[in-house]
Order: structure tokens, then sequence, then C-alpha cells
């Protein structure tokens, strides 16, 4: 590992948050005005190139990833050498301004590709655990960190996740709880071909905009849910991301294409009920990964929805090498699988 | 209802937004319409953008509509996900742009605003 590429694998966070007056669940972390947004992704080095609203929730594309406010939770996931711990506190702190408590925090990632280029607090997953460990409150009692891992030492999944001992409703979907899972791919050694279609013709003459629009169409990235509307944006002179809005339901997309450290993630959050097996396949078809990670966290995880998971990808020349299961307080169920390509071709 | 010139104009109402795309027609003006909402973050990031692009650009009629204020007419004009911009010309829709995306917005107009000129 001589020299440091760009780094795919983000960090995400997401914050739950609850409130006395039930008028502010209509509104809630929606309100925090635009500056405050900014001043948040300062902290974290990042800013925004797009953003959309529908009635359930705003997205946000970022130089380096993703954003999401519902009125009571926060979703934010970015890439590279983003500093995303330090969001945890100014958040907090607009939240309290119109009268939002934090209930519970959830912290994830996957592993660096170039570890050492990553600055404190994300040095280690101990600094990450320590830093996080001293700075939510107090309130959020039931806490555990795990390292998850795989068959390989260089793949290993993270997880932070704190709640209080209230258990709040969530305002912020109807569907029956039991039902949802939040899915997370890491993809990486990504098919070079398929890659070369996140670059830019140089002199296109395009808006980041309109190049994303193209690059979602031409690679059929608008195929794996049909009903989403999706802002996209593609950087100069490579590189892709997206948000998906379908209803109160996310989807996201990073792609870093350049070889020697090509990196794709997809995330959606999502329903057992729903089409899992074409996502899936739509994901793998996009990117022919020769190093894929699903992620899953739920609150009730099923044998059958796994072996729905494996029996989608297998096919199309994947093969599950590990899997890895632990429990986190407030009844979550995270499921670690890992998959690389049979062909061990080039 | 004075139209001021290099501004962002509210319309609060029906008529009025009728009386707009009326006057559009006629003085064959382009009209750019920004849909917004009150609770949409990414409205309120691209807000001072176009007020910024209104000031530079007299000849080309800037409105700003909130969809819950006027429902009928975001509903007329399936406006869905914001904001979205509506490009008017002679009362017809020429183009869109949904979302805050400020180069392709930009491009957009000066698109649209030179072919007028």
């Amino acid at each position: 590992m001589a020299v440091s590429g760009f780094e795919g694998f983000e960090k995400r966070l997401e914050l739950h948050f609850f409130g006395d007056d039930p008028i502010i669940f209509q509104l809630g972390l929606r309100k925090i005005v635009f500056e405050s947004i900014q001043q948040v992704l300062e902290a974290v080095q990042c800013t925004v190139v797009s953003a959309v609203g529908n009635s359930y929730f705003d997205a946000y594309v970022l130089s380096e990833s993703s954003l999401f406010v519902y009125p009571t939770k926060i979703i934010i996931k970015t890439c590279g050498t983003t500093q995303l711990l330090k969001s945890i506190l100014p958040l907090i702190h607009y939240a309290n301004q119109i009268g939002l408590t934090l209930c519970s925090c959830r912290y994830t990632r996957g592993s660096f590709i170039f570890p050492k280029a990553q600055p404190f607090p994300h040095t280690s997953f101990n600094d990450e655990v320590t830093f996080l460990e001293d700075t939510i409150p107090s309130n959020l009692c039931h806490r555990k960190a795990s390292i998850m891992p795989s068959k390989s030492s260089s793949h290993s999944w993270h997880v932070f996740t704190a709640h209080s001992s209230i258990t709040h409703q969530n305002h912020s979907h109807n569907h029956s709880d039991s039902d949802i899972f939040t899915m997370e791919i890491c993809m990486t050694e990504l098919d070079p071909i398929l890659a070369r279609k996140f670059f830019r013709r140089p002199g296109d003459g395009k808006t980041g905009d309109s190049a994303g629009k193209e690059m979602t169409e031409l690679t059929g990235i608008n195929e794996i849910n049909p009903n989403a509307f999706i802002c996209d944006f593609a950087f100069d002179p490579c590189g892709y991301s997206m948000n998906g809005m379908d209803n109160d339901w996310y989807s996201t997309i990073h792609v870093t294409p350049e070889d020697g450290f090509s990196y794709a993630s997809f995330e959606c959050v999502g329903s057992v009920n729903d089409n899992i097996v074409h996502v899936l396949r739509k994901v793998v078809q996009i990117f022919r990964p020769g190093t894929m990670s699903i992620s899953t966290s739920s609150s009730d995880y099923s044998n059958e929805m796994l072996k729905k998971m494996v029996n989608a990808v297998e096919p199309l020349g994947l093969k599950c090498r590990s899997r890895a299961v632990d429990r986190f307080p407030a009844s979550e169920t995270v499921v670690f699988q890992t998959f690389t390509a049979r062909r061990r071709s080039v | 209802m004075a139209a001021v010139e290099g501004q962002v104009i509210g319309v609060h109402s029906v008529d009025a937004w009728k009386e707009h795309v009326e006057k559009g027609k006629e003085s064959k003006k382009l009209i750019v319409v920004d849909f917004t909402a009150s609770w949409c973050g990414p409205c309120r990031f691209i807000a001072p953008i176009l007020a910024e692009i209104a000031k530079t650009l007299p000849h080309v009629t800037f409105l700003k509509v909130d969809v819950d204020e006027l429902k009928t007419v975001a509903e007329e004009w399936g406006v869905e996900a914001m904001p979205t911009f509506l490009f008017l010309k002679d009362g017809k829709l020429v183009d869109k742009v949904v979302g805050a995306q400020k180069e392709q917005l930009q491009l957009t107009i000066s698109k649209h605003a030179t072919a007028d000129a």
C-alpha cells in the first residue's frame, strides 16, 4: 500500500430523536435551518452538491456521500477522510433547539482500504468507540461495540450502538418495525469495464447533475427501484453518487471507480416483503464486484431471508464465504455476510 | 400585483398565478417557477441562489409557489418533489429541473433566457 488512493468505504451514523410535543414530529429535524446543516457538514468536512425533498424526508447528495433528514431521524454517511463523528455534538445541539432529544445512536463502517490515511477519531475502531462513548449523552445507557469478522482479516464490520432505556415510538414510518431492515452493501474490485461507465468524458459540456442522470440510465441504476425518484450527481473526472426516494424509503449509491481501489456501495431500507431478490441481482449486475459484503440490521432476522439473499447473488458468480450474527441493545440483530467472485481471473 | 424586475415574486393565490401566466403569454417572457415548501430543507438551500440569478436577469419573470398554499396549482403541474423548477413560455412547459441542482438550474435558465433575448 505505497500510495494512498481515495477511501471509498463510508462511515455511517444514524441518530434518532424524540420530543414531548407530538406536533414537532410532523416536521422536526427538517426545520433545522440550512446554515446549521452547513455548519454540521463543515465540521465533517464536506458540502452539499445536490438535494431534494418529498413529503417524508430531505435527501442531500454530499461531496462525500449522503445525508438524509427525517422529522425524528438523521442518517449521515461520508467517505474519504471525513470526520463524521464530529457531526454528533452539533446535531444534538440543533435538535435540542427545536425540542428534540437524542434517544439512539448507531455507527457502522467496513474496513478502510487506507486505514493509515484516516484522521482522528477514525484512526482505529478503538478510538472511534472512545470518542462515541465520550460524546453521546449518558441517557443512552444501553451500549455495545462489536467488530464482526469475516474469513479475511481485511474485511470486518464495525458496529457501535447506544439506546436510551425508554422505547419511543418511531413516527417516521407506518410499517411494522419487525418487517423493516437496513441493508448496507460494500463492493470492491469492481468489473473494470463496468467501472468505466462512472468516468466523465473530458469536455462533455455537461453539469454534474446531467452527467449523473446519464450514468443512472446508462448503468441501469434506475431499474433497481423504478418507482424511486433519483437525485444523482457525477463528479469530475470520475465518481458517482445518488439518493433514491420512494415515499418514505430511501436508497443510496456511491461509486469510486478508479482501478486499484475501486469501490461501490448500495444502501437501502426495505421490508422483508419487498422484492429483495431483484434489488440484489440488479446491484451485482451493475458492478460485478470481486468482493462484496452485505450487512443487514433488523429487529427480527430470519434464516429464510438470508437464504433468499444468498440465492439471489450466487447464480451471478458470487459465493458466500462467511456469515456473522450479533445482537445489539433494543433487540437489534446485525448479520454480516461476505461474498467473493468464483472467477478469480485477472 | 406589481411585477418587480430582478426579484422572485411570491404567488399567493390561484388568481394571481393565472394572471402571471397570462401576462407571460402576452409579453412572451420566460417564466421560471420555483415550487417550494416551508418544510423542505433543500428549498432553503437553493432559494438564495435563485434570488441571485433573478437579480441578473430582469427580462425573465421569476415566481415562487408554496405547494401547500397553492395545492391545486402544484397538482395541476404534477409537482411531487421539492424544489421543482418549471420553465414556461407562452403558457407552455418548455423545461423542468427537479431538485436543488445549482449548476443545472443555472444552465437551464441561461439556455432559455438567451433563446428569449
